[in-house]
């Protein structure tokens, strides 16, 4: 999915045209060759370069493209026009203020020629049952829907999709008001459904599930976590002879008896996840892992305290299959992890996460068996020393994902290891654990490092930054929260060294200044910044990082005590992208918030919390502005009764979800 | 009166099915009858809501038909004579005393009432009102000393077992006789069936008081065995027609071959005949043979006679049972015996039922929902019940009072879907989505039409398979078109309804079909 639609791309466009003679080179290539050279060409950004090339390649890329992500909602109608003949997946959800209106004129574009086969409309709250008929009317191929988190979404919204009789796809997550009755509609409407998700819609029950079960007979993804439902709907769903993959977190209302109903019907199922099922116990789970020998993953964390011996030998059953193992919180000696280590041989995905009674031991027990693992998670096992991060480095030479927060006692010493050992080591998490710059430099040598977790590591300072800035060219992801020695000079590294850096985390370095501010805004991938708590950073490093980071999507500027209106003019100004805000605690006015709603036309997700300067009036007219774009919005309490009462329900009717906050240090506003 | 007419023939029958209940409770100590209990349960309920509703039918002939007080007093006092037959072992004849003398007083109280009538005779034309108000109260207390003075005899039943097997196994006919003879008209059909002393064989007795005290659990076979005891006995019906199954005219579990029953066809005029037997001196008609017998005691001491009053056609008990089956007179139905197919009814019951419901016009309808029709009584209070209730609807239009019965009924059809009420605000557009629905609506419900006019219950197969929803609604309206035949979806238990007090006083409408049958 590449991001297009900025207007200003369509000015440079516009331009490229005037400029370009028409006997130029580019006329004389057939558009077969110019889709032939798009072919080759991956990078978004690459792609978006050739497309303000000429029209030509604009042409040849409307015929190549099968995929579009939409990031304004003004572009929407030009975009689908252009590409209405082939495009095939639309991913809708970061479009800001799309409703039914919206999205049924846009859809009109292409009538008859729509070959859209996936529609993603995850967050889209201001889309209802009329957009979604209009959706299923406009495109007969449609074969995936991905409405999760559509909180609003009801039965009638439900009904609307169920007209989609080709239907194999459908997320449903979190569709709150969804009840049996729209869970029938849709099991009657899609009989050819294969993968269903409905977590958390709270309102299903076992009657519906039962009913889906007996439509959908095809189904083979099966999402039913945090449902209120019995055994009786396990009992349903065994029916399903083609189901491969079943969710079922967090249903506490299963027990080892519903488990049982799993036997019954064909050995299907590749992965099971009943983590969370508080009522599940180790008995249940054997009789899983004994009928179906195919499983692939299992994810049984924090069901019950311990495992029986007869299940971690039943394990034995599934040592071709398995390869994901999650265990989270259980309690785990190392003779439990060796005979997992002796059993589950193909394992490459393992989760241990606060089995706090892991030891050294056990890890060494399990690496040894399992040499294929690639992720290891031993989040909080705090006794874990050198010792475990020896065995890892020594065994699991394809390890791409360590995750360690919370060991404080493993060392630099450990990592020396790993950095040795581990060449193909992606992502590592270090949160919490108190480790110093020398194991930075030992983790330079994994060049390949893509995400680093630093948090709460107050012994890193700028030397250590300047080691991982050197070597880890490829770091797309750097937290260093609460790192408190952390300076500009560090960033200033980082800058030039990890260019592609996305995402940065400098919550609460307080020594950082603008200075500061001026190294990140080199960095021009950069979508997710934290800047919370950075009290010596001012307007003008907030404006140096708008003009920098045009791309920036999500930004926290809480409690960055400098940051006035000035520098929400500069944000409201350049950074169009952004999505999502926090100013809580900035000294900002009126005016700035108003610019800053008004005028960035992609912010959905503002948390605007004691901004003391600003009056009811003002607050009034900057949500009016962006009236129709937020779906969140975090506000004080005692605005609740002082926003006009239209306003708010004007807010949640476009499907806005206001949070209202009761935090103690409250001033009164000002008002006229 | 008028109800009267109008009122079902099987409707009797639960009346004194759940009379029978009542009887059976108050033999609890002695007998395990606990079954009955829920069907006991709702009778007092029931019967209180038919006296307010109904006007009696005391009015016309208060003094002929109903209980003077005398003859009352002189059952009254017969009544124990009958301890003597039995040693007395379980039951308490102080009990019983005091039962009786609660009886005396009620019947006092009657009197009054009815001598208060007397008094204002002349005035009803102004005070048509208060005379109604009287009536009704006879009515209900009449209703009241009857059932007492059942429940009261069915106490010594046991008794009365252990009499027979202990000492002589005949009870006294010309005892027997000369009590009902006595006896107020309405009660006296009662009294036969809980005491079938008058014309039952002692066979016949034996048999009723062994199925009283072996069956226990089953409630249709004590049904059967009263009923057998009772008047119809001798009129040589299958034990199996008296199963509740038969009230409803679709089922046929049985598969007798062609030839092996034989096949009797009502006119049509038969079957819609309010009454079948008239009194031949003042024209009166009645529903059934025993109420005529008992009405023509007014007409002179000749009527009176044990013979008179007896059954005619006892004797015909000894022939060998022929299985009967009948026939509808509607030709091209499949219950008509011209049609290929031929699925004969069971019995009179069924008849009247099917024609009624197949080929009559559904004259009965729904005062809540204005809506549904009916053409059977019984089936329209059945839906009275419900009608309103149904808050969960199929796409097809069907409603259901529970979400799985719902559900299970989409699970069974293919395209069938819940679906969802329109309390939104529609959009322009779906609007005429809407009136199309509405048209199929109309088309379907015209379809569903023609089909009860012609078709027989085996319309069934055409259902509703066809109609899908386009707004995934339709009014419930539909409903009726879609039901029609022997497609119910909701019971036509007849057994609930009771439209007249004194109602379950009869002894079910056999008598009368099979008479009919034999015209």
């Amino acid at each position: 999915m590449t991001q297009i639609g900025q207007p200003r791309g369509t000015k440079l466009m516009k331009r490229a045209h005037m400029q370009q003679p028409s006997d130029s080179i580019m006329a004389v290539l057939s558009v077969d060759l110019l889709i032939q050279i798009l072919d080759r060409v991956t990078d978004s950004c690459d792609r978006k370069s050739c497309r303000l090339v000429c029209r030509g390649f604009l042409r040849a890329e409307a015929l190549q493209r099968r995929a579009l992500r939409v990031f304004r909602r003004e572009a929407l109608p030009r975009l689908l026009r252009r590409y209405a003949t082939c495009l095939e997946r639309l991913d809708l959800s970061t479009c800001p203020a799309l409703d039914d209106y919206a999205l049924s004129a846009s859809l009109a574009a292409g009538t008859g020629r729509w070959q859209l086969r996936s529609v993603n409309l995850s967050r889209a709250s201001g889309v209802g049952w009329r957009g979604l008929a209009a959706l299923v009317a406009a495109c007969p191929l449609l074969e995936a829907v991905d409405l999760s988190h559509c909180v609003g979404l009801g039965d009638r919204d439900a009904a609307a999709l169920a007209a989609a009789a080709g239907l194999r796809e459908l997320r449903l997550d979190k569709c709150l008001s969804l009840t049996d009755v729209g869970l029938a509609k849709v099991a009657v409407g899609c009989p050819g459904l294969k993968k269903l998700g409905i977590k958390w819609c709270l309102e299903i029950s076992d009657i519906g599930i039962d009913l889906l079960a007996k439509k959908c007979q095809d189904l083979m993804e099966l999402d039913i976590s945090y449902l209120k439902i019995s055994n009786k709907s396990i009992q349903s769903i065994s029916s399903l002879v083609k189901l491969e993959v079943l969710s079922m977190v967090g249903c506490s209302y299963i027990d080892d008896e519903g488990l049982e109903f799993l036997n019954n019907g064909t050995n299907s199922l590749r992965v099971i996840d009943v983590s969370r099922c508080d009522n599940v116990t180790s008995s249940g789970l054997t009789s899983v892992i004994e009928w179906h020998k195919r499983l692939q993953k299992l994810n049984v964390g924090d069901c019950f305290p311990e495992l029986s011996p007869l299940f971690l030998s039943k394990l034995n059953g599934l040592k071709d299959s398995l390869t994901v193992l999650k265990l989270d919180g259980f309690q785990l000696c190392s003779s439990s992890l060796k005979i997992i280590g002796m059993n589950c041989k193909n394992l490459a995905k393992i989760g241990l996460s606060k089995c706090k009674s892991v030891t050294d031991e056990g890890i060494s027990e399990l690496v040894a068996g399992c040499v294929d693992l690639m992720t290891i998670d031993l989040t909080c096992c705090h006794l874990l020393t050198d010792k475990a991060l020896m065995a890892i480095g020594e065994h699991c030479k394809k390890l791409s994902c360590l995750r360690l927060e919370s060991c404080n006692l493993i060392t630099e010493k450990g990592l020396d290891r790993i950095g040795t050992c581990c060449s193909n080591l992606e992502e590592i998490d270090l949160t919490d654990c108190s480790i110093c710059n020398t194991a930075m430099q030992y983790l330079s040598r994994c060049s390949k490092l893509m995400v680093l977790k630093l948090g709460l590591c107050d012994k890193i300072s700028d030397e250590g930054l300047v080691h991982i800035a050197s070597n880890c060219k490829l770091l797309r992801e750097l937290d260093l929260y609460r790192c408190i020695q952390i300076t500009d000079d560090g960033l200033a590294a980082i800058a030039t060294g990890c260019k592609k850096l996305q995402k940065l985390n400098l919550c609460y370095c307080t020594q950082i200044t603008d200075k500061g501010m001026k190294h990140v805004s080199c960095l021009e991938g950069l979508s997710d910044l934290e800047l919370r708590g950075l009290c010596h950073v001012t307007s003008v490093g907030i404006s140096e990082i708008a003009k920098g980071c045009r791309g920036l999507s999500e930004l926290d500027l809480k409690r960055c005590n400098l940051v006035d209106d000035a520098g929400l003019f500069a944000l409201a100004q350049y950074t169009g992208n952004l999505r999502q805000i926090n100013i809580s605690y900035c000294p900002v006015s009126g005016m700035g918030l108003c610019m800053l709603l008004v005028n960035l036309e992609c912010l959905q997700d503002v948390k605007v919390v004691h901004i003391n300067q600003v009056t009811v009036r003002e607050f009034e007219n900057a949500l009016r502005g962006s009236l129709g774009r937020l779906k969140k919005l975090k506000l004080l309490i005692g605005l609740k009764h002082l926003l006009a009462p239209w306003l708010i329900q004007m807010l949640q009717v476009r499907g806005c979800r206001i949070r209202w906050v009761d935090k103690p240090c409250y001033e009164p506003f000002l008002a006229y | 009166m008028d109800f009267k007419l109008r009122r079902p023939p099987e409707a009797s029958s639960k009346s004194s099915s759940s009379m029978m209940n009542r009887i059976s409770n108050n033999l609890k100590p002695d007998l395990p009858f606990v079954p009955f209990d829920s069907t006991n349960l709702s009778y007092g309920a029931r019967q209180e809501l038919s006296i307010s509703e109904f006007s009696p039918p005391v009015v016309t002939q208060p003094h002929g038909l109903y209980a003077p007080d005398k003859e009352t007093k002189a059952k009254n006092q017969v009544e124990p004579s009958s301890e003597v037959n039995s040693p007395g072992m379980s039951w308490d004849p102080r009990l019983m005393l005091s039962n009786l003398s609660f009886l005396e007083q009620k019947i006092h109280q009657v009197q009054d009432i009815v001598r208060t009538i007397i008094s204002q005779e002349g005035q009803f034309f102004d005070r048509a009102n208060e005379l109604a108000a009287q009536q009704q109260l006879v009515t209900a207390d009449l209703t009241y000393i009857i059932i007492q003075l059942i429940s009261t005899a069915g106490t010594l039943l046991p008794n009365i077992k252990n009499a027979l097997l202990s000492t002589t196994p005949v009870v006294q006919p010309n005892n027997a006789l000369a009590i009902s003879a006595n006896e107020p008209t309405n009660s006296n059909q009662k009294q036969q069936n809980i005491l079938p002393m008058e014309v039952a064989k002692s066979s016949e007795y034996d048999e009723l008081i062994k199925d009283l005290n072996g069956c226990g659990s089953e409630g249709d076979e004590l049904i059967k065995c009263l009923n057998n005891s009772g008047t119809e006995v001798s009129e040589s019906i299958p034990m199996e027609d008296h199963d509740i199954k038969d009230y409803d005219d679709g089922v046929d579990g049985e598969n007798l071959p062609p030839g092996s029953y034989e096949v009797l066809q009502l006119e049509k005029e038969e079957i819609l005949a309010p009454h079948t037997h008239f009194c031949l001196i003042c024209g009166k008609g009645f529903k059934r043979d025993a109420n005529l017998r008992m009405h023509m005691r007014g007409h002179g001491d000749e009527y009176k006679t044990p013979a008179a009053l007896a059954k005619p056609s006892k004797e015909a008990s000894s022939e060998p049972a022929i299985i009967r089956r009948y026939s509808c007179p509607f030709v091209g139905c499949k219950r008509n015996k011209e049609h290929k197919k031929f699925q004969p009814l069971k019995t009179i019951l069924c008849v009247k039922n099917h024609y009624k419901r197949s080929h009559c016009d559904k004259s009965y309808t729904c005062s809540r929902c204005k809506t549904k029709k009916f053409s059977v009584i019984a089936d329209l209070k059945t839906h009275e019940k419900h009608c309103g209730r149904d808050k969960w609807i199929c796409s097809c239009g069907t409603t259901f009072s529970r979400k799985d019965k719902l559900f299970g009924h989409v699970a069974l059809f293919q395209g069938h879907a819940p679906a969802i009420p329109m309390d939104d605000t529609k959009v322009s557009g779906t609007s005429d989505q809407a009136q199309a629905s509405e048209a199929t609506n109309a088309m379907v419900g015209n379809m569903g039409y023609s089909f009860t006019g012609n078709a027989s219950d085996d319309a069934l197969s055409l259902n509703i398979k066809g109609i899908e929803d386009g707004q995934g609604y339709f009014s419930p309206m539909n409903f009726d078109a879609c039901n029609f035949g022997g497609l119910d979806e909701f019971p036509r238990s007849v057994f609930e309804v009771s439209e007249s007090p004194f109602s379950f006083l009869s002894t079910g409408s056999c008598s009368f079909i099979q008479r009919n049958g034999e015209n």
